[in-house]
């Protein structure tokens, strides 16, 4: 990992500066300087990754403080960066389970085959119900994935570049042939939980399921809106598996030291330790920026991997912006709604609902009864409150990466949803921190009889943590709302979603920007493409796989 | 037997008279079989009326019928909790902060101004996702240059807004309130979803076409016919019996009849059979489909669709006889064209749905009130109630709902509980017995963007033409939906026609 000191390089001036060095901001700098372009990035950290790192904060134990798991990061990137040669390895895991109050289970496999027997289990029609089910989500993946790493056309603006753009999306979606038309729009505008009631009747294998439409918005399994979430989180692949899931070995921050060590090997420099002040901006064009402490950098390109709301609102004067875009950045929306809980444990916990060394242990684990449970968690959230009986996604990831923990020795992590970054009771402190994890604890108690005492040391990141300590505003995971005011074309703010800012040679590399947040790396691929169209260079994707850099 | 009619309706609601009006006024031989004992539908009778504050009929659907309705726009007055009252006319606000009046003015006239631009798709054959005709094409042209002349900034902002929640649309522009509350009533009111879930947006905009009725400053979603509803129900029934119509009442049908996939008449529950060429249902789509039609007759996954129809009712409907006028919390009298909307704002809405979705009865639940002097009734519209409550709606939960309505409108019209002589209560329940809406949605299916055009009342039937040749679905489940408008009627009408039938 990049936690040294800076090292200092001569001249202060560059063709492109990366403000963050979140995953986004460093696949846009790979692309950069791989064109050719001398590239800085600076970040406030004293390492590099943003939410996609590792950190030890007891000895012996890695964490994944933020993200945790790997699936989204876009097959295209890893091979045209080279990631693998730079240390990235990504572990698929098999598995996950429900576990509901009465001591039952609802295990998920990989294999179809135990996949199906799991589901006869519970009830045939379910079997039956999710051969349906899986078909129709596949179908949605075939249809999103290529335009992942596009730029989303301007649909008032309509250039000829907007016309092509629009005139392929409508082909595609055309090609779908009428009956999958019509399920694509309801596919990307119903609510998960009438999804799955029109596949699944029984509770537990839903609520299973369903949990991947809520994580990381704020928005309840009963909202509209929230098929396309669970959408978002199946889209990625492992290996190519489509859908599948794993774990960075070492941790996500494997991803982003993978990603620094590509950035360098290509002539990036990177600069830690000392966040942005201020963007400088003469007479309408980007010129450089200026350090908190002090140091200050020119080039004419200049890339913000922040949040639109933290870029504009914080680091450009205002005086430079359209005051339509100031209050499209105003309104974007992010509601953090997601809390982290990391824990060192003394042992592997076992659950009661559970055969010893089960297999599916190695997967995502949730204590649900059904999506009402969910929904309720949502109305805590709405108003004010931390879930009293929380969705969590709780993995051991030690069981198949035994180097985030010593030997013998375990690491769990536990996303929850639902955690507002505002409580109706005044600010986040240590002392509702503590009682929030308890919440949680207690809920995982309950069906791991004993998980208290294992554990050595915990972690916890409440929304408000994470804006203070990631830079991610108000806590949201994916940069802001993945609601369709805030998808495609009006992300982040209508006619500025093509990675542009109204001022010239200032871009957006984030999440803020389509596709969106996940560790995917698109909008930072996405970004650099646009870039380097402006400054009549290529993008060297197409070398991908032939590549001999340096 | 021979065909004697060229075409039955089933179901005397209003979009049942609109599509035998149309029929008939072009010719052809109609019967209207309604199986309650008047006409009118929702629009009810002198006993009750689900529908008491009507929307203007469509201006289109109007003229084809050669219906000219004097009605007049309904003021909205908001009552918070606290008794203070807020008045709305159109884009005019009285009776609240300035800043916020002139907030609520500005986003009123861009809806409007939108909602205006979209209305010609209205009284569209919603165009197929397959193959879409050269008339339709027109249409979407037509919509299309409207949009463009919105201006480039609106148009973005009808494409941000347009899958958004009613909720944050209109706490981006005022503080939350009355104000916010009326807007997002409007949003939500009939449907099973809070302001704050996604597709609220569309349902306000579809609301708004209502509104093009209206000329001038004054434009409601509400209007109120000289006469009253009656008059409306009059006004279509006329049109029908004038061009040669009938109408039978108290004549429920039991069974579509087919012969060789062609619609040939329908038996009733007293075991008459009538046979016509046509068969228009107003019933609910799966009324009409899984129930009057039968599986049968159509193939499983068609069926599959049909079920899955969204269409929870979450909302109960009260009658009050009164012994005199309710006076409202500044003293004036309440009179026939006013609306009277209880609500605290947005976030109470949302927390009244909250409490009815998971099956309980909401403390405070939003009202839409209004007065009918004729029969000194006040009816009440009130949401969110749950559509199956835990225990299900026991002589208990129903007074307790009316106590908590009498409640929620005491501040506005303070002293009304000692004028009431009698209450009647119609809960979703009710609804879907007394109208054969399965879930009780007096819209015969949600509103939402998955269930909108083509796509309502669901993929496959959403042109009016069902997989049976001569069958139609001519009721608020199809496009555009709900309300009183007269659209899907005008709109199934034409369809039939286009197919000639005779």
């Amino acid at each position: 990992m990049n936690t040294g000191p800076a090292r200092k390089s001569g001249t202060s001036s560059y063709d492109a500066i990366i403000v963050g060095a979140g995953h986004n901001g460093l696949v846009t700098a790979c692309f950069l300087a791989r064109a050719g372009l001398r590239t800085l990035v600076v970040e406030k950290n004293g390492h590099v990754g943003g939410a996609a790192v590792s950190l030890s904060l007891t000895p012996g134990w890695t964490y994944s403080n933020c993200s945790y798991v790997c699936s989204l990061l876009r097959p295209e990137i890893i091979r045209a960066l080279e990631l693998p040669k730079h240390g990235l390895q990504v572990i698929p895991y098999e598995g996950g389970a429900t576990f509901n109050s009465r001591g039952e289970y609802f295990s998920y496999s990989s294999d179809h085959d135990a996949l199906r027997r799991e589901l006869t289990r519970h009830s045939p029609r379910d079997a039956e119900g999710y051969e349906l089910y899986a078909r129709a989500v596949m179908r949605q993946c075939r249809f999103i994935k290529p335009l992942l790493m596009r730029t989303a056309p301007d649909p008032v603006r309509l250039r000829p570049r907007d016309i092509s753009e629009l005139l392929y999306i409508g082909k595609r979606f055309h090609g779908l042939g009428a009956r999958e038309m019509a399920e694509t729009v309801r596919f990307w505008t119903m609510s998960i939980a009438e999804f799955l009631d029109q596949y699944f009747e029984t509770d537990i294998a839903k609520a299973h399921i369903a949990g991947s439409g809520i994580i990381g918005t704020g928005l309840g399994p009963y909202s509209p809106g929230t098929a396309y979430v669970l959408l978002h989180h199946y889209m990625g692949e492992v290996d190519g598996a489509i859908g599948a899931w794993g774990f960075a070995r070492g941790g996500m921050g494997a991803i982003s030291s993978a990603l620094a060590a590509s950035f360098e090997a290509s002539g990036g420099e990177i600069r830690t330790g000392s966040g942005i002040d201020r963007f400088v901006i003469s007479n309408g064009k980007a010129s450089g920026v200026v350090l908190a402490n002090g140091d200050e950098f020119h080039a004419p390109v200049l890339v913000s991997g922040m949040d639109v709301r933290r870029t504009f609102l914080d680091h450009v004067d205002e005086s430079e912006l359209p005051a339509e875009f100031l209050k499209g950045v105003r309104r974007y929306r992010f509601r953090g709604s997601s809390a982290k809980l990391n824990i060192a444990l003394d042992a592997m916990p076992e659950f009661s609902g559970a055969p010893k060394d089960a297999r599916f242990l190695r997967g995502d684990l949730h204590f649900l009864d059904d999506m009402m449970e969910i929904e309720t968690a949502y109305d805590d959230w709405k108003a004010g409150r931390w879930s009293q009986s929380p969705y969590v996604d709780f993995l051991i990831p030690t069981q198949i990466d035994p180097t985030m923990a010593p030997p013998g020795k375990h690491y769990a992590t536990v996303f929850v949803q639902y955690a507002p970054y505002e409580l109706a009771d005044g600010e986040w402190n240590d002392a509702n921190r503590e009682a929030f994890a308890n919440t949680v604890l207690d809920k995982i108690e309950r069906h791991s009889p004993g998980f208290r005492k294992l554990i050595v040391h915990k972690e916890v990141r409440t929304p408000w943590d994470i804006e203070n300590e990631v830079g991610l505003t108000e806590g949201n995971i994916f940069q802001g709302e993945l609601t369709f005011d805030q998808l495609l074309f009006n992300r982040p703010v209508p006619g500025y979603a093509q990675y542009r800012s109204p001022v010239r040679g200032l871009y957006m590399c984030g999440s803020s920007n389509h596709p969106g947040g996940g560790v995917m790396g698109a909008p930072g691929a996405n970004a650099a493409r646009e870039i380097l169209l402006d400054a009549r260079r290529k993008m060297d994707l197409g070398m991908a796989t032939t590549d001999a850099a340096e | 037997m021979s065909a004697i009619f060229d075409a039955i309706i089933i179901g005397a609601g209003h979009n049942g008279l609109v599509a035998a009006a149309m029929l008939a006024r072009k010719g052809r031989r109609v019967l209207v079989l309604e199986s309650r004992n008047h006409v009118g539908g929702m629009l009810g009778d002198a006993q009750f009326r689900v529908a008491s504050m009507p929307s203007p009929l469509n201006p289109k659907v109007a003229k084809a019928l050669g219906i000219k309705l004097k009605s007049h726009p309904m003021q909205t007055i908001v009552a918070a909790g606290d008794g203070s009252l807020t008045h709305i006319r159109g884009a005019m606000v009285s009776g609240a902060d300035a800043a916020d009046a002139a907030a609520y003015a500005r986003l009123h006239e861009s809806l409007i101004a939108k909602a205006r631009a979209l209305s010609p798709m209205l009284t569209m054959t919603p165009p197929g996702l397959d193959r879409t005709g050269w008339r339709q094409w027109l249409t979407l042209c037509h919509t299309g240059m409207n949009l463009r002349r919105l201006g480039k900034s609106q148009l973005r902002e009808l494409m941000r807004i347009a899958l958004s929640n009613v909720h944050d649309l209109v706490l981006d522009e005022m503080p939350d309130g009355p104000l916010a509350g009326a807007m997002a009533m409007d949003a939500t009111l009939g449907g099973a979803m809070g302001p704050r879930s996604p597709g609220t947006v569309l349902s306000l905009l579809y609301r708004m076409t209502h509104a093009n009725a209206a000329t001038g400053p004054d434009q409601a979603i509400r209007h109120m016919p000289d006469g009253g509803p009656q008059a409306m129900i009059d006004a279509l029934c006329a049109v029908v019996t004038q061009s040669g119509g009938d109408i039978r009442t108290s004549a429920a049908v039991a069974k579509i009849l087919v012969e060789d996939d062609q619609a040939c008449g329908v038996a009733l529950a007293s075991g008459e059979e009538i046979r016509a060429h046509q068969v228009l249902s107003n019933a609910a789509p799966a009324t009409t489909l899984i129930k009057l039609l039968g599986p049968g007759h159509l193939d499983a996954e068609f069926v599959r669709r049909c079920r899955n129809i969204a269409s929870r009712g979450m909302v109960a409907r009260l009658d009050f006889d009164l012994a005199a006028t309710p006076e409202l919390s500044d003293g004036s009298a309440m009179n026939q064209l006013q609306r009277l909307i209880s609500t605290d704002g947005s976030t109470a809405i949302e927390q009244a749905f909250d409490t009815a979705k998971h099956g309980r009865l909401p403390d405070r639940p939003t009202l839409e009130s209004c007065f009918d002097p004729g029969n000194q009734r006040l009816s009440v519209t009130a949401q969110f109630v749950p559509a199956m409550p835990d225990g299900g709606w026991s002589t208990g939960l129903r007074n307790q709902l009316g106590k908590t309505v009498l409640a929620t409108l005491e501040p506005a019209l303070p002293g009304l509980g000692k004028l009431v002589q009698a209450c009647r209560i119609m809960t979703p329940g009710d609804i879907e017995t007394g109208y054969h809406v399965p879930g009780g949605h007096w819209h015969h299916g949600e509103f939402r963007i998955d269930q909108a055009l083509m796509l309502r009342p669901f993929d496959g039937a959403g042109q009016y033409r069902m997989p049976v040749r001569g069958l139609y679905l001519c009721g608020a489940g199809s496009h555009p939906g709900g309300d009183i408008s007269g659209t899907p009627g005008f709109n199934a009408a034409n369809a039939a026609l286009s197919d000639g039938g005779k």
